[in-house]
């Protein structure tokens, strides 16, 4: 037996140090890189996870962000049970996942927006029959969350046609229905939003959000659209290059208090320059990457008692072209960090 | 319904429902697989005896071969499908994960979701096969009923010998091209292309060292009356313990294999 507890209050997810790394053999072109597979593979290894550590409390909402290849799908993979940790420890619902006992495959779904997993020949309502076998749920109840699952969503309509000639946002849809049938305490969302258009995102994001408050059901859900973190989210975990490296509330990356001066010069002055005069911390100005009109621009994160006297001392010494004042959005935070993530990367030997 | 049964009912109901949702297809494939290995039989018995004047090979003549041919259509129809393929493909994408998650086994589900359709046409064959005894004489419809379990018994080794060999797939990718190689080997070694006692008594090892011919060849020896009672229930022992062996040999294969599955593709 793999369950360690019972207890609703305590946290429903427990990582502990989770890491996690893939080997790949890298495939050179040519005809020499072929014959060099073939006898002998050059094998790279990739640490996709470096000792994330978090838990999650019951019935919350969890956003989980990144850029691609932070690590975000491997840590749901990891928490679904589909692969185990290299190093550390996961429990969810105080069940080892990779173990995949019955009663944990029982109690979670997994949603990823990029692999189907009805079939696709097939009526969603033939699907979702199979799939109430298989959960073992009765038929009473099964029409009933059916009944509800299908109005909530709006595709009453569409459940005797076959997958394959749903559009992109009905077939998600039913995926979604799919996955919620046998009512799981713990849902993993992969991106399910993507492709979709915003009528069809919006309705996604409002029947999730009924799901979550109606059935305290605990929701970690990765998305590149930083509205259905927003909205949805009480909590966000952002991985960066395998690593943890904000858990807190949205507010916390946006920072009410927060603006972002945008400020254009006629040359660039350096970092250390443009700091000691406006009197931040070099983290909190950040030069725009692009054209060479763009690389003139730097954004520094400000407080609005801040904003009048960093101008007066700005305009005594540099030649400015032009400025702007923007509200901290969690897109225009979440793209910094990506860039960052991005000159590390690059940066890197 | 017992929740068990229940699982494994729906995905057979399943399973059908998706191999007849194209009727065009479902028929064409079942006459097409039938046609082509008898109509191959037919012309070379044919150039055997009526072209090239032989009486009788191996012990059976042209009237001997006929009957063969004719039984074995209905057996090689039950003999397995693709899903050790459709297993070997999941492990190589990803798509693996969509069912690694369900409260039921993965190997079990694929094998009953894709049996589905043959088990049906196991039982038209075992009607065509009730009739041609009749027609044929000598092969009494409880041979035939027996060499139908047998036949399904095939089918249901021929998945298991795939499952364990998609497993490879684990560790190389792909797998496909040892499954093919398998199939190759079921083809000439089931006896659906010839009858294996054309094989000389010295290779006759060869077939019988591998379940292969529980697929096609036994079952058509004993609905022929060519296997005695006790020569059917000596080789459905052998068939039952492959099935156990096997079933060991996918337990330990895949609780191994799994732990380098990668889930890839998103």
């Amino acid at each position: 037996m793999t369950k360690l507890s019972d207890s609703t209050s305590a946290p429903v997810i427990e990582v502990r140090e989770v890491s996690r790394s893939f080997q790949s053999v890298q495939k050179k072109p040519g005809f020499r890189g072929a014959l060099g597979l073939l006898f002998r593979p050059e094998k790279t290894v990739h640490e996709a996870l470096k000792k994330v550590s978090f838990s999650i409390e019951p019935g919350s909402f969890n956003g989980l962000i990144g850029a691609n290849g932070a690590g975000k799908t491997t840590l749901l993979k990891i928490l679904s049970g589909l692969i185990p940790p290299t190093a550390g420890e996961a429990r969810v619902l105080g069940y080892e996942p990779f173990l995949r006992s019955i009663e944990f495959r029982h109690q979670i779904a997994l949603v990823m927006g990029q692999k189907a997993q009805l079939w696709w020949d097939l009526p969603a309502v033939d699907a979702f029959d199979l799939l109430r076998a298989i959960y073992e749920v009765p038929l009473p109840i099964y029409r009933e969350r059916l009944e509800l699952l299908a109005e909530l969503l709006d595709v009453k309509r569409h459940l005797h046609t076959q997958i394959r000639r749903l559009s992109l946002g009905e077939r998600m849809k039913m995926e979604l229905i799919g996955a919620l049938l046998h009512w799981p305490k713990v849902i993993f969302l992969d991106e399910p939003t993507i492709g979709l258009d915003v009528l069809a995102a919006h309705k996604l994001r409002e029947f999730l959000r009924e799901f979550n408050l109606r059935e305290k059901a605990t929701i970690i859900l990765t998305s590149h659209n930083m509205e259905d973190i927003e909205r949805l989210c009480s909590r966000v975990l952002i991985l960066r290059s395998g690593e943890l490296i904000y858990d807190g509330e949205p507010t916390g990356l946006t920072g009410k208090e927060e603006r972002r001066l945008r400020i254009r010069f006629l040359q660039r002055p350096s970092l250390d320059e443009l700091s000691e005069c406006a009197g931040i911390p070099k983290e909190q100005i950040h030069f725009t990457h692009g054209t060479e009109a763009e690389s003139l621009a730097a954004h520094l994160s400000v407080r609005q008692g801040q904003i009048v006297p960093i101008l007066q001392r700005l305009f005594a010494r540099f030649q400015v072209v032009d400025m702007g004042l923007e509200e901290q959005t969690l897109e225009a935070v979440i793209q910094r960090l990506y860039e960052q993530d991005r000159i590390q990367g690059d940066s890197r030997p | 319904m017992n929740t068990a049964l229940d699982w494994r009912a729906a995905t057979l109901k399943n399973g059908f429902r998706d191999a007849t949702a194209y009727r065009v297809e479902f028929f064409s494939d079942i006459v097409g697989s039938a046609i082509v290995p008898a109509a191959i039989q037919l012309v070379f018995w044919h150039a055997l005896f009526t072209l090239g004047g032989a009486t009788e090979v191996a012990g059976m003549t042209f009237t001997d071969m006929i009957h063969y041919t004719i039984v074995s259509v209905l057996f090689s129809q039950v003999r397995g499908g693709d899903q050790d393929f459709e297993l070997g493909e999941m492990i190589r994408t990803g798509t693996l994960s969509n069912y690694l998650l369900r409260p039921v086994s993965v190997v079990e589900f694929i094998y009953l979701r894709g049996a589905a359709p043959r088990f049906l046409i196991a039982g038209l064959s075992l009607i065509l096969g009730l009739i041609l005894s009749l027609w044929l004489g000598g092969a009494s419809p409880v041979r035939v009923c027996g060499a139908m379990v047998m036949a399904v018994m095939g089918n249901v080794i021929h998945y298991q010998i795939g499952a364990v060999l998609s497993t490879m797939g684990f560790y190389w990718e792909d797998a496909y091209s040892m499954l093919m190689v398998k199939n190759l080997v079921v083809s000439i070694l089931s006896g659906e292309l010839l009858p294996l006692n054309l094989f000389p008594a010295s290779m006759r090892w060869i077939w019988e060292s591998t379940p292969f011919y529980l697929y096609v060849f036994g079952p058509t020896q004993y609905a022929l009356g060519r296997w005695t009672h006790l020569e059917f229930l000596h080789h459905l022992g052998i068939a039952l313990i492959w099935m156990l062996g096997l079933w060991f040999l996918i337990r330990m294969t895949w609780k191994i294999g799994i732990r380098r599955y990668l889930s890839l593709g998103g």
